[in-house]
């Protein structure tokens, strides 16, 4: 799903464009309160996290982002995207410190990520599963009112080279198929 | 339907052919085994049994594969393993978390089955005490995934099997070789809708044409994440049963199908896809189907 808001689309739900909470749920059920801005889940301790960090940033009125419910075990995306927001990247675009399996942000430019840890305010409720904890902070969060974040940065997603090729047959730049389904290595 | 130029090596687990020409040997089928909550291992033992049932009809080798996710579960699951799969048939092992990973390995050995172990698997997030352990309990195959986060095309799949994309110091096919492991699967990494998921696809005759490895993926997990396909409830089931055709269609050698309970859909659709490259196959380049190909049990 894509809008305006949030180019990069994703799995998740909006509400209020104006709101400054962005929830991400971890494996639980449960869905926060009209006033937040957006929420959804998180699975991947990398592309997942790319696209919060990206439609987070295009909304400059996300002040907050709360992070509940049971880690994802294995990925361990919720721990990451916090190592995220308190360490950065390191030179490899690893994420500092996290504990994720495959913990590396290799899509979006560093200038976003910098945006993204300033923008935000993280509210740790890892391991949290009690819906009404869980409303409480999310309302305590709302009657901050933070003022908006500037102006929207919209991020470029770092895409590889396109291939451009005159042999409109070739499934890869790599290999050619002739005719009888023959695949051979291309030069 | 294609054909090789490359030479293909078929390696055997415990009996089961992976890999060669399209036509050869009918598509490996892992099928998952997730166990959550209360895990209920009765079921799971029918499960198992059903699908050995449906591969004897088919041709179509069965390999379950058992995703574990919770440490106080992994004990349970070895013991169900020892019990339930019959002795030397093999089974693969699904673990993200990079401690579990460790510790499984020395179950495994523990109980003496490596030998029948396809170790799912090796990706970039590879670490140092992973490696050490790797090489101390060293499983049969290893399942390798092609998973770069920043490319996630063919050239991108390749790159990390090759050079590792920085990501890691070496290609992942280097450290296998390190880890002295003789048997490798590579599994070209299914990705979510959006983020070139068809990529996973036509990765396929790319690697085998490049290493000649058996190669295959998990593609239904696409189905899982294409959200839209939850107003479809009856077509869901099929689309995710019938995405693994473009496995054997683009030449790949096994199926990482998904839930187990997909069973009675996954093996006919495949056994039936066999059936169509193998006749192609076969009148074209002359290659003749393995004696326990679905071809010569179906008519």
């Amino acid at each position: 799903m894509k809008n305006d808001y949030y180019p990069w689309g994703g799995d998740f739900n909006t509400c209020n464009p104006k709101g400054c909470i962005a929830v991400v749920i971890l494996n639980i059920d449960y869905t926060p309160c009209k006033d937040v801005a957006i929420y959804g889940p998180l699975k991947t301790e990398n592309i997942g996290i790319e696209k919060i960090i990206a439609n987070i940033i295009s909304n400059p009125h996300i002040r907050y982002l709360v992070v509940c419910g049971n880690e994802i075990r294995g990925h361990r995306s919720g721990s990451s995207l916090i190592a995220l927001n308190k360490n950065g990247i390191d030179k490899h675009h690893r994420i500092i410190d996290a504990p994720g399996a495959i913990p590396y942000i290799e899509n979006i430019d560093e200038k976003a990520i910098e945006r993204f840890r300033s923008q935000i305010e993280i509210i740790n409720l890892i391991d949290v599963t009690d819906k009404k904890q869980i409303d409480k902070k999310i309302n305590e969060c709302l009657h901050k009112s933070k003022p908006a974040f500037g102006k929207q940065y919209i991020a470029i997603r770092i895409t590889p080279q396109v291939a451009s090729l005159d042999d409109k047959r070739a499934l890869h730049s790599k290999i050619i198929i002739d005719y009888l389904g023959k695949v051979k290595k291309r030069g | 339907m294609f054909s090789f130029t490359k030479e293909q090596k078929i390696i055997d687990i415990s009996g089961i052919h992976l890999g060669g020409q399209p036509g050869v040997n009918p598509t490996v089928l892992f099928g998952g085994f997730f166990f959550k909550g209360n895990a209920d291992f009765n079921n799971a033992k029918k499960q198992l049994e059903e699908m050995y049932k449906l591969s004897k009809k088919t041709g179509n080798p069965a390999i379950p594969d058992f995703f574990i996710k919770k440490d106080e579960l992994m004990v349970k699951i070895i013991d169900f393993i020892v019990e339930n799969v019959p002795k030397n048939y093999p089974f693969s092992i699904d673990i993200i978390d990079p401690k579990l990973k460790i510790e499984i390995l020395k179950i495994l050995y523990d109980k003496k089955l490596l030998a029948r172990t396809i170790y799912n698997s090796i990706h970039v997030g590879i670490t140092d005490e992973e490696q050490d352990s790797l090489k101390k309990y060293t499983p049969e195959a290893v399942i390798l995934v092609a998973f770069n986060p920043k490319d996630q095309s063919p050239d991108g799949k390749i790159e990390v099997l090759e050079s590792g994309a920085n990501l890691t110091s070496k290609g992942l096919l280097e450290i296998a070789k390190d880890i002295r492991i003789k048997k490798i699967l590579v599994d070209t990494a299914a990705m979510a809708p959006g983020d070139n998921s068809g990529a996973a696809i036509a990765a396929i005759p790319v690697i085998k044409e490049e290493y000649g490895l058996p190669t295959g993926c998990a593609i239904h997990n696409v189905v899982e994440k294409s959200k839209w396909l939850h107003e479809f409830e009856i077509a869901r089931k099929s689309v995710d049963a019938s995405s693994n055709v473009n496995i054997p269609l683009f030449g790949g050698d096994f199926a990482i199908f998904g839930p187990v309970e997909n069973i009675n859909l996954v093996f006919p659709i495949i056994a039936w896809r066999d059936i169509l490259i193998s006749e192609y196959a076969e009148n074209y380049f002359g290659i003749k189907p393995a004696d326990f190909h679905p071809r010569r049990k179906l008519f």
